[in-house]
């Protein structure tokens, strides 16, 4: 088969399977940056357990294979009467994994903007709170845009751990082990398209982060 | 000229880091309108000094009082104490994401809780006063070091404080750029403001402070007008030290 007879027939799968790894790729990263600041804010506060809590978070889910995580949430969670559906399984696993990078993100970014400016933001009186809302969160938002762009394709690369657990509809990852096993004269065409397919996102958010950093950086 | 009204009071103040002990039994008042100089070699304390002042580091034993008011522990209390007493570091610490003027304005807007429109005209005031008014919309990255410096001192200001201390405020600077901040101190000192200047330039302890506090290993050593001091130290710690600067 060749690229012309697999669009006529999986076309309409492709488009929906783009719209799927999308779909998860904009939920995942949304909620992985609300809790990487949450995260984040812990690991920096003044108050000691809430930094161990924050650091041990980041140290679990850096450090775990995104398969070894997705087959403990799948299919271990169940065992203590959590069961979550399937593309819930993937994006808490996605999620899980994208905050703890997008905490270190954050913290390269923090530690950028040095104990200088914070010891002179309390100096002028605000408060703990204060100082991160108007001084060190916005300088790590800047700072951070272009870790964040790479943790965006990397979490729209992550969502193909759905090809790993029955979704419905599948994501581009899925897609393709759908396709070989029902046309077997395939070949290694699905695959081509799907990979085309990320690495055309991934250009076009990598130039997107790369204005928006242009625009928002810190002068130094 | 300084009356009697104590501003800065610290009495019997430890401080360890670890088995460092950095503050031995500091006794130290500084009167309303006074300029004092703190002095001393590196390592000595004077920056831990300047910092347990305004509770940027804490204390082991002993007591700090601002106008008579014991320091409050954390919180609120504090942050609000902080703003009392006015601080500028050596290496500026102006806010890299804002601009002049919003690096001024964010104290009185945000702890003093002055409408935005007032907070600007007194800030655009204070900058006229210490000669960086025309860069008020640029950056801080965009300003010279003296310049910086001089709006760091102009954001202190801005809360106006009932103490301002100084930590070399002139030792990051380039050598063309040190008396454009030390003049602003001068301006300061003319005006009454009560100061704590940790600095090694001696024309302007001469030229300013009514005394000149002399550190070593944690401890005042000597304390004597200016030109006592540099003209007759007592200690020889205090005679090596001055060896050592006038040097070069
Ligand atoms: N956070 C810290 N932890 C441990 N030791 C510290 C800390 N800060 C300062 N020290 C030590 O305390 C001593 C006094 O430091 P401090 O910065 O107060 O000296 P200084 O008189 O300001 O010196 P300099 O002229 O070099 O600025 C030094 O030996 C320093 O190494
Ligand atoms: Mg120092």
């Amino acid at each position: 088969m060749d690229f012309a007879q697999i669009l006529e027939e999986y076309g309409q799968n492709y488009a929906t399977a783009i719209m799927q790894t999308l779909s998860m790729t904009a939920l995942c990263f949304c909620l992985a940056m609300v809790i990487s600041i949450l995260i984040t804010v812990m690991r920096v506060s003044p108050i000691k357990p809430l930094r161990l809590v924050g650091d041990l978070y980041v140290q679990i889910f850096r450090n775990i294979p995104g398969v070894a995580l997705l087959v403990l949430v799948a299919y271990a969670l169940p065992n203590i009467q959590i069961v979550l559906p399937w593309k819930t399984c993937v994006e808490v696993t996605v999620v899980l994994l994208a905050s703890a990078f997008g905490s270190e993100n954050f913290m390269t970014g923090i530690n950028a903007i040095g104990v200088g400016q914070i010891e002179a933001a309390r100096s002028i009186g605000l408060t703990f709170t204060q100082t991160m809302r108007k001084i060190v969160i916005p300088q790590a938002l800047r700072s951070a845009v272009l870790p964040m762009t790479n943790l965006l394709i990397a979490t729209m690369l992550t969502t193909a751990l759905g090809s790993q657990v029955p979704l419905n509809p599948q994501e581009l990852t899925g897609l393709v082990s759908y396709i070989t096993t029902r046309s077997t004269g395939a070949g290694i065409v699905p695959f081509i398209i799907s990979a085309v397919c990320y690495a055309g996102m991934s250009v076009l958010l990598g130039v997107l982060g790369n204005r928006i950093d242009k625009k928002v950086r810190v002068l130094r | 000229m300084a009356d009697q009204t104590p501003v800065i009071e610290l009495r019997h103040v430890d401080k360890h880091y670890g088995d460092l002990h950095v503050l031995q039994d500091i006794n130290l008042t500084v009167h309303k309108g006074e300029v004092l100089v703190l002095i001393g070699p590196s390592g000595s304390g004077k920056s831990t000094l300047c910092r347990t002042i305004n509770r940027l580091e804490t204390i082991d034993s002993g007591e700090i009082l601002i106008e008579g008011e014991p320091l409050p522990q954390e919180g609120k209390a504090l942050a609000q104490m902080r703003a009392e007493i006015g601080m500028v570091f050596q290496s500026f610490n102006l806010f890299a994401h804002k601009t002049i003027l919003q690096n001024v304005t964010l104290g009185p807007i945000e702890v003093l809780g002055i409408p935005k429109a007032e907070a600007a005209s007194r800030a655009m005031e204070l900058l006229r006063r210490v000669g960086v008014d025309a860069q008020a919309a640029k950056v801080p990255a965009q300003l010279s070091g003296g310049q910086q410096q001089r709006v760091a001192i102009a954001r202190s200001l801005a809360m106006q404080p009932k103490a301002m201390l100084f930590d070399e405020p002139t030792s990051a600077l380039d050598p063309e750029m040190i008396n454009e901040v030390l003049e602003v101190m001068v301006e300061l000192a003319r005006e009454g403001m009560t100061m704590v200047v940790v600095t090694h330039e001696m024309n302007f302890a001469r030229r300013v402070s009514n005394r000149v506090v002399f550190m070593a290993d944690g401890q005042i050593v000597e304390e004597n007008t200016p030109d006592e001091f540099f003209d007759h130290p007592k200690t020889a710690r205090a005679r090596d030290f001055l060896d050592s600067i006038k040097g070069h």
